[in-house]
């Protein structure tokens, strides 16, 4: 990413000779705070559609539930929704127990999210530039609240702010203020997962490299291999060229080395709460039951296309049913025609017990043993199948597993 | 090949009633393009409409447009003059629908003159549209539109970055896929304003001291791995001094002192390049030697970055105008993620 100069000085429409411009968003550049000039707020017209959807619903002949997860039409889960917008609607709900409550109870600011008319789960926005949305969605289930926040990628002054901890470029989308926070209220115990911490936890270099580096490199410092060469006037522009002495750039010692996979270990951010090994199974077969989502949200933390050499990304993903909660910290990284690699963390949650297990795995895969695995399977786009980390992840050996337990008492 | 630099460009004439003789035939022989016929004005401008819509054009219509455009690219130079004012853009990627915001930020095509510095493919969903409508005002206005490569209009990189799968899926095979990348290849691959920016997708190459040796390349093939070539679509400035090599092991950076030596050797006041994502839509690197412009807002539709593009006036006065995505009525504004029962 080019580091800027501060000298951004942005004049959005003085002067300008384009006709009126169309509604749009437009940026207060004194006070920083974004304000719609037009249009109507995206929540307002999810609001206007959920209504419709609402009453137009009872018209519609039923569709049979989907047999393996049958739709949580509110047998023991309860919904408070606080938006009044939407507050019609939860009618259709059954009155609000105790141990339940959206947003959290802890929630400060505004809670804007809509919720999903037939499972409850809290409707998250996409990151928009100029939305005066705050992404804050929030649950409390029993003694735990459970956060997630999602923003823009990092300004240009946000990222300068960053240079002192962090000494290498950092990933060129960097969503540094989203997170998703588990908070025990009682214990004060607290799993976070943050881009932040993520990064302070990479390697400080890589042997990776991609795959036609040894190309590159042999047709720089050799300086005549170059495809420019098919006729007289390129043949002229190399020779003219061939005095300078390409090998002095090419010198490897003069690469600044660090981790431009962003390939971390990170398994969260703990406050208030020690994990220790345990035997235990993590338990899978809970999770296939198919209890309610009360609560489902997914977020980047960063992701960068290695110069279009493939993708490092961090991820999360939540989902809160009534009695336990799964969070999965997933780091995919595919470089074309060298490697995959997945690096999960999962956090199990039991609502009733207070017991939090940490799974952390490692996967390595070599591309062509991947690419070898779908030939036959998918006809018109087989390369889709590994932009798919649920696939890759399925078909790529694990190196190391570990669990982790820590059990909460207040 | 050799490219006749002598030859002005005459502006097409828009006025529909005139007609010209000869079609837009490809003639190696020739030293410029064919003038539009009424027919083929008529033509392209059903095609701007249809595309502004966001309809796809036919196969059969891509190969036609296509083969214009060949027409209108292949007399195109290295370094393509351009006149002052321009506005000039950067990476699109497939957005179709903020590329319409674009238009309506800088002012409507051909009353403004617009350079954009490449990437118009890959990412977005929507690459098929927005090449085919970049291409047809390419052709119908060719002096008021200036369409430069970027390393995503290469057949290597769109078989990855999705501009291949959308084909497939729009047309149900890779042809339209072939005649753009193969169109891609006669894209110039740098610009110059007025003799004062010098504009191109990636940034500058240790090969290349002067824009007379860029001149010199022959640029009409696939973008190489190697060579100079390759290093003006791919290249990015850094903080560090000198020459490097990007960490990845391929790839270079330059510094400032580069960026320096480089306008002062050619007389330049600034180098715009695009290439890499600012959450601004511009930025300035080399205590302004150089600017980094992006136009894709919302990048991947998940990024909430702003994209901006940079007006230049007839005294060089330079103005960044900033937009945000396009919102459009009928389609939701919110991404719903269905809660699913992951593991």
């Amino acid at each position: 990413m080019s580091k800027s100069d501060n000298a951004n000085k942005t004049v959005p429409d003085g002067g300008h000779k384009s006709p009126p411009k169309p509604p749009s968003f437009t940026r207060n550049l004194n006070s920083g705070v974004q304000v719609p000039a037009s249009g109507i707020n995206a929540i307002h017209i999810d609001s206007a559609r959920e209504m419709v959807k609402i009453h137009t619903r009872n018209r519609l002949p039923q569709t049979p539930p989907n047999p393996r997860f049958s739709i949580p039409t509110a047998r023991n889960v309860s919904v408070k929704v606080s938006n009044d917008a939407i507050a019609s609607m939860s009618s259709s709900f059954p009155k609000p127990t105790t141990n339940i409550s959206v947003p959290a109870r802890e929630h400060t600011g505004k809670c804007t999210n809509p919720q999903c008319a037939h499972c409850g789960s809290v409707i998250i926005p996409a990151p928009k530039s100029s939305f005066p949305i705050q992404d804050k969605p929030s649950i409390t289930i029993n003694d735990w609240s459970i956060y997630t926040i999602k923003r823009p990628i990092l300004s240009s002054q946000e990222l300068d702010d960053l240079e002192e901890r962090f000494r290498f470029p950092l990933p060129e989308m960097i969503f540094g203020n989203n997170s998703v926070k588990l908070v025990n209220d009682k214990t004060k115990s607290i799993i976070e997962f943050n881009a932040l911490d993520a990064l302070d936890s990479i390697d400080k270099s890589s042997d990776l490299k991609v795959s036609y580096h040894q190309e590159w490199l042999e047709a720089r410092r050799t300086n005549s291999l170059s495809t420019d060469s098919h006729d007289a006037s390129a043949e002229k522009a190399l020779k003219e060229n061939g005095n300078i002495d390409l090998t002095k750039y090419t010198d490897l010692e003069t690469i600044k080395n660090y981790d431009w996979t962003y390939s971390t270990n990170y398994k969260g951010s703990i406050t208030n709460m020690e994990f220790a090994k345990t035997d235990e199974k993590f338990p899978i077969d809970r999770l296939l039951n198919p209890d309610p989502i009360l609560f489902f949200d997914e977020s980047i933390l960063y992701e960068d296309e290695l110069g279009d050499n493939g993708i490092s990304m961090l991820s999360t993903k939540i989902r809160v049913m009534p009695t336990c909660l799964l969070l999965l910290c997933r780091l995919f990284l595919r470089i074309d025609n060298v490697i995959f690699r997945i690096r999960d963390t999962r956090v199990f949650v039991d609502f009733e017990t207070n017991k939090v297990l940490r799974e952390y795995k490692e996967q390595d895969g070599v591309y062509n043993d991947v690419l070898g695995k779908i030939s036959g399977k998918v006809t018109s786009d087989p390369k889709s199948l590994l932009r798919d980390p649920n696939w890759v992840s399925q078909n790529i050996p694990v190196l190391k597993s570990e669990l982790e337990a820590a059990q909460l008492t207040s | 090949m050799d490219l006749d630099t002598d030859v002005p460009m005459e502006d097409v004439s828009d006025d529909h009633s005139e007609t010209y003789q000869g079609g837009a035939k490809i003639d190696a022989s020739k030293s410029k393009p064919s003038e539009l016929t009424g027919d083929s004005v008529n033509q392209l401008d059903q095609w701007i409409e249809k595309l502004a819509n966001c309809e796809p054009l036919s196969e059969q219509d891509v190969k036609r447009l296509c083969d214009m455009a060949v027409d209108v690219l292949q007399f195109e130079e290295n370094v393509q003059p351009v006149q002052v004012p321009v506005t000039i853009c950067g990476d699109v990627h497939g957005q179709f629908h903020d590329l319409m915001e674009l238009f309506k930020i800088g002012g409507p095509c051909p009353d403004t003159n617009y350079l954009f510095m490449g990437d118009y493919v890959d990412r977005g969903y929507y690459s098929v549209e927005t090449v085919s409508f970049l291409v047809c005002m390419k052709v119908r206005y060719p002096n008021r539109i200036t369409i430069l490569r970027g390393n995503h209009e290469s057949r290597q990189i769109t078989q990855v970055y999705g501009f291949y799968d959308e084909c497939l899926r729009k047309y149900g095979s890779a042809n339209v896929w072939k005649v753009f990348t193969d169109l891609f290849d006669y894209f110039p691959i740098t610009a110059l304003v007025d003799n004062k920016i010098f504009c191109l997708h990636g940034g500058l190459s240790p090969m290349i001291e002067t824009i007379d040796q860029v001149r010199e390349l022959n640029r009409i093939q696939e973008v190489p791995h190697e060579g100079p070539m390759c290093d003006l679509l791919w290249s990015d400035p850094d903080d560090r001094g000198g020459w490097g090599i990007s960490p990845r092991g391929a790839g270079f950076t330059f510094g400032q002192d580069i960026s320096e030596q480089f306008n002062h050797t050619n007389d330049l006041s600034l180098i715009a390049r695009a290439h890499q994502l600012v959450m601004e839509g511009y930025s300035w690197s080399h205590q302004q030697s150089v600017v980094t412009i992006f136009s894709a807002p919302n990048y991947c539709y998940r990024c909430g970055n702003q994209a901006a593009i940079m007006e230049v006036d007839e005294m060089h006065n330079r103005q960044f105008l900033q937009y945000d995505p396009s919102i459009r009525p009928g389609e939701p504004t919110v991404t719903r993620k269905t809660p699913d029962y992951f593991l």
